[in-house]
C-alpha cells in the first residue's frame, strides 16, 4: 500500500490543530484530499478501495466520529459519483473539488449567521448550550449589528466549555451568565429561545450534539419555547439513530453499572475532547459518560443551515437530494 | 363497526324529545325528507319506521349485509368462482384471479409478483389481431385481464404501480417493431421491474435492516410480512442474539405462516394474539412492520391491526420500523380507514374454514337470516405517521416525512 508512510489520522489531527476554526468534517475532507494527493493507485477500483479504506481508518480512529463521518461520507459520495472516469482525471477532480469545498466551508458559518440573525430580536434572552463556533458566529454578528440581547450559557460539564462561550461573549459586550446544567429547567421560563450547535444532523432532521442538548430540548418543549439548532450543511450525516442507545458513539462502557469493588476501570483516551481543566472526579465521570446525545426531530423547531432555515423534515429532503 | 352499532340504538332512545329528533334524521338521511310537512313528532315516527324498514328491506337480505358506515365498500360473492369471467381472459389470469379471491396468494408483493409472471405468459401468448398494432391493442387486451383480476379482489397498490410501469413501456414501443421483438422487450421490462424494484430492493432493505437489530433485542412484528421474515432469518443467520414476538389476529391468522418459518429457521419466538398487545408490547424493544402501501402523507395502509400495534408501541416509546420497497409508495392520501378499504369474508367470523362454527353454541350460524345483525371484516387500516419512526427502503433509511420527496425523485 502506498499510504503506509502517510498517516491519515495524523494529518487530520494536524489540520484540526493548525486552524482552531476548522471543524471536524472539513478537516476530514482535507486530510482525504491530502491522502489522494499522495496515493499511487493505478486502476480506478484500486483507487476507490484505497480511499474507502482510508476513510474507514479515519472514522475508526477518532473516539467521537459522528461529525468526522459526515465529512468522510461526503467525500466518498463524490468518489463513487466519479466511478467511471479514469484514475488521474478522478484524482485531479477530487483534489479540486475537495479544495474548493474546504475554501467554501469557511464562509459557511457567515452565511448561516446571516440567515439566523433576524431571529435574534432586541431584548431577547437566549439560552446557549456549551460552545459552538457557528453559534458564536451568529451571536457575535448580531451583536456587531447592534442587536441587544442577553445570553444564558450552560456550563456543559465535564468539559466546561460554557465558560469559553461566556468569556468570548463578554468580550463582545454581550451580557452573559453561566448557568449550571441542572438549572436549565429553572431559567427556561426566562428564555425566549434556545440555540445549540451540532456535531451532526441526522437523516430525519434530528441532532447529535454535546451531551445535554437533548434534555434542554425536552425542557424547552415542555415550556413551549422554540429550540433552534445551527449547523453547517456538511454536518448532515447519513445516520438514522432510533434512540440514544442506537448512536454509533454508544459503547458498553457508557453508564454501565460497575460493582463497588472494581472502582478502577480501564480508561479510554480523552485526547479528543477539547478539554478544559478536568478535576479528578470529573475525569472519572467523563470516562463512563456519553459525550454526545441525540435530539429527535420532534423537539427541534428549526435548523439554521447554509442551505436555508429548514424544518427537521426539510433536512431529510436535502439529504435525499444530496445522496441519490 | 362500533360506530354503526351505536348509531342505530340512538334513534329510539331520543324519541321523547321530538324537536331535535326531527332535525337529526334530516341531516342523516336526506332522502327521507318527504314527511317534513307533518308535525315534528309524527315525522320522527315515520322516519323511525322507514329507517327500521330500510335496514331490513332496502336490500335483499342476502346481498346487503353490511353496516351503513361501510356500505360504500364492494361486497364480494363467497365462495369465489371464475364463472363470470369474460371470454377474453387468459387461462392463467383466470386461475390467478381465483387464487387472489381465495387469499391463496395474499400479500402485496406476492400478488404483484404473481400478476407480473402471469402477464409475462399473457404477453407471450398474445397475437396482435389484424388491422391494429400491438401498442394500440395490447393495452386494451391487458385491461380485460386487469379488470377481471380486480373483480376477483380489489387491486393492490403494488399491482397498480406495476401495471402503470408496464403500460408506459407498451406505449413507448416503436410502432414498426416486429411483434416478437416487441413482446420480447416487454417481457424483459417485466423481469427488470421484478429484479430492480423487488428482488434487488429486498436485498438492500435486508442489509439496512441488519444494522437495526442488535444483540438482546426483542423484535415484535404483526401478521406476516415477507420482507420482515427474510430480514429476521438473515439476522439470525448472522449470529445476532434476539427474540421475536409474532402478533397475530383472527380471522386471517397470517402470523402462523411467519411463525412456522421463523421457528423452522431456529429463531426464538413468542406467539400471541393482538388482544394481548398492551402486555406483550412491554417486552419489545423494537417493532418491525411490513406494509401493503405507503401513502403520500406518510401514513401506512396495511393489514388491519397494524395501526393498533404501532399506536401501542408509540405509547411506550418503542421505535416502529417499517420495511417497504418504494414501489409500494403511492400518491394516494387517506386520513382514515373508512373511505377506502376492502371487505373480507364475513363468514370468517361465524365459522372456521372447514365450516365448523366458531362458538359451540353456534349463535352466529344463521347470521344471514337475522335482520339486524351484520358481520364485518376489514382487510386494512391506516396507521398515522406519528406512530412510525422510520421507513427502511432500498434508497436507505428515511423518516416518513420524506415519503413525498421519494415519490417525487423516484417516479416509477
Amino acid at each position: 500500500m502506498a499510504h503506509e508512510e502517510f498517516s491519515i489520522y495524523q494529518s487530520y489531527q494536524e489540520f484540526l490543530q493548525s486552524d482552531p476554526d476548522m471543524s471536524m468534517p472539513v478537516a476530514a475532507v482535507q486530510s482525504l484530499v491530502e491522502f489522494i494527493r499522495q496515493s499511487q493507485a493505478s486502476t480506478m477500483s484500486e483507487f476507490v478501495v484505497m480511499v474507502r479504506d482510508a476513510a474507514q481508518v479515519l472514522k475508526s480512529s477518532a473516539r467521537n466520529s459522528v461529525s468526522l463521518a459526515a465529512g468522510c461520507d461526503l467525500f466518498m459520495q463524490a468518489v463513487t459519483r466519479m466511478a467511471d472516469a479514469n484514475v488521474e482525471e478522478c484524482r485531479q477532480n477530487l483534489i479540486n473539488r475537495g479544495t474548493k469545498f474546504v475554501e467554501k466551508a469557511a464562509s459557511c458559518r457567515e452565511s448561516i449567521a446571516e440567515l439566523g440573525e433576524p431571529f435574534i430580536r432586541d431584548d431577547s434572552t437566549i439560552l446557549v448550550h456549551s460552545y459552538s463556533r457557528v453559534v458564536m458566529t451568529l451571536l457575535l454578528r448580531a451583536a456587531a449589528h447592534n442587536r441587544r440581547f442577553r445570553v444564558y450559557v450552560t456550563e456543559a460539564r465535564p468539559i466546561n466549555s460554557g465558560y469559553r462561550t461566556a468569556a468570548q461573549l463578554r468580550q463582545a459586550g454581550i451580557p452573559c451568565t453561566v448557568v449550571l446544567d441542572c438549572a436549565v429547567g429553572y431559567i427556561m421560563e426566562e428564555v425566549d429561545f434556545v440555540l445549540v450547535g451540532a456535531e451532526g444532523v441526522v437523516e430525519n432532521g434530528g441532532l447529535i450534539n454535546q451531551i445535554g442538548s437533548y434534555q434542554i430540548s425536552i425542557v424547552a418543549k415542555a415550556a413551549r419555547k422554540p429550540f433552534y439548532a445551527v449547523a453547517e450543511s456538511y454536518k448532515f450525516v447519513r445516520l438514522f439513530p432510533l434512540n440514544q442507545f442506537d448512536l454509533p458513539t454508544h459503547t458498553a462502557q457508557i453508564l454501565s453499572f460497575d460493582s463497588p469493588q472494581s472502582v478502577a476501570s480501564p480508561s479510554p483516551s480523552l485526547s479528543d475532547t477539547n478539554s478544559m481543566e478536568l478535576d479528578g472526579a470529573a475525569l472519572d465521570l467523563a470516562k463512563t459518560n456519553p459525550e454526545v446525545d441525540y435530539t429527535p426531530p420532534s423537539f427541534i423547531t428549526l435548523l439554521f443551515t447554509d442551505l436555508g432555515v429548514l424544518t427537521p423534515s426539510g433536512v431529510s429532503d436535502e439529504l435525499i437530494k444530496l445522496y441519490y | 363497526m362500533s360506530n354503526s352499532a351505536s348509531s342505530s340504538p340512538r334513534l329510539p332512545s331520543a324519541s321523547n324529545t321530538p324537536k331535535p329528533k326531527a332535525k337529526a334524521p334530516k341531516s342523516e338521511k336526506p332522502a327521507k325528507q318527504a314527511p317534513k310537512n307533518a308535525g315534528p313528532g309524527k315525522a320522527a315516527k315515520v322516519n323511525n319506521a322507514s329507517k327500521g324498514g330500510a335496514a331490513s328491506s332496502s336490500s335483499t337480505p342476502a346481498a346487503k349485509k353490511i353496516s351503513p358506515l361501510f356500505a360504500h365498500l364492494e361486497e364480494r360473492e363467497y365462495p369465489a368462482t371464475t364463472a363470470q369471467a369474460p371470454s377474453g381472459v387468459h387461462p392463467c389470469v383466470r386461475s390467478l384471479g381465483l387464487q387472489f379471491a381465495e387469499l391463496k396468494i395474499c400479500g402485496s408483493t406476492a400478488r404483484c409478483l404473481a400478476m407480473l409472471n402471469a402477464f409475462k405468459q399473457v404477453i407471450e401468448d398474445y397475437q396482435t389481431p389484424s388491422q391494429t398494432t400491438l401498442c394500440r391493442h395490447l393495452p386494451t387486451y391487458l385491461s380485460i385481464q386487469i379488470s377481471y383480476l380486480v373483480s376477483m379482489r380489489p387491486m393492490a397498490v403494488t399491482m397498480g404501480n406495476a401495471i402503470r410501469f408496464l403500460k408506459y413501456h407498451i406505449s413507448i414501443l416503436d410502432i414498426d417493431l416486429p411483434e416478437s421483438d416487441a413482446k420480447g422487450q416487454l417481457i424483459e421490462k417485466i423481469d427488470e421491474f421484478i429484479r430492480d424494484r423487488i428482488t434487488a430492493a429486498d436485498r438492500l432493505i435486508v442489509q439496512y435492516g441488519l444494522q437495526k437489530i442488535q444483540d438482546g433485542d426483542v423484535v415484535l412484528t404483526y401478521a406476516c410480512s415477507s420482507i420482515v421474515k427474510t430480514l429476521l432469518i438473515a439476522a439470525h443467520q448472522a449470529g445476532i442474539q434476539f427474540r421475536v414476538i409474532v402478533i397475530d389476529s383472527r380471522p386471517l391468522l397470517e402470523g402462523l405462516k411467519l411463525l412456522r418459518d421463523l421457528a423452522t429457521a431456529g429463531l426464538a419466538c413468542t406467539y400471541a394474539y393482538i388482544n394481548s398487545i398492551s402486555s406483550t408490547m412491554k417486552e419489545a424493544t423494537k417493532v418491525f412492520l411490513g406494509t401493503h402501501a405507503v401513502l403520500a402523507n406518510g401514513a401506512l395502509f396495511s393489514r388491519a391491526g397494524t395501526a393498533l400495534v404501532a399506536m401501542t408501541a408509540h405509547r411506550r416509546n418503542i421505535p416502529v420500523i417499517v420495511f417497504s420497497e418504494i414501489y409500494k409508495f403511492t400518491e394516494r392520501v387517506q386520513l382514515d380507514s373508512v373511505v377506502m378499504n376492502e371487505l373480507g369474508d364475513p363468514h370468517d367470523l361465524a365459522a372456521h374454514k372447514d365450516g365448523s362454527p366458531i362458538d359451540p353454541a353456534a349463535s352466529l350460524t344463521n347470521w344471514k337470516s337475522v335482520n339486524n345483525l351484520n358481520l364485518l371484516t376489514l382487510m386494512y387500516d391506516v396507521t398515522p405517521t406519528e406512530y412510525l419512526s422510520m421507513a427502511i427502503t432500498e434508497v436507505g433509511m428515511i423518516p416518513f416525512t420524506s415519503v413525498p420527496v421519494v415519490l417525487r425523485e423516484y417516479r416509477l
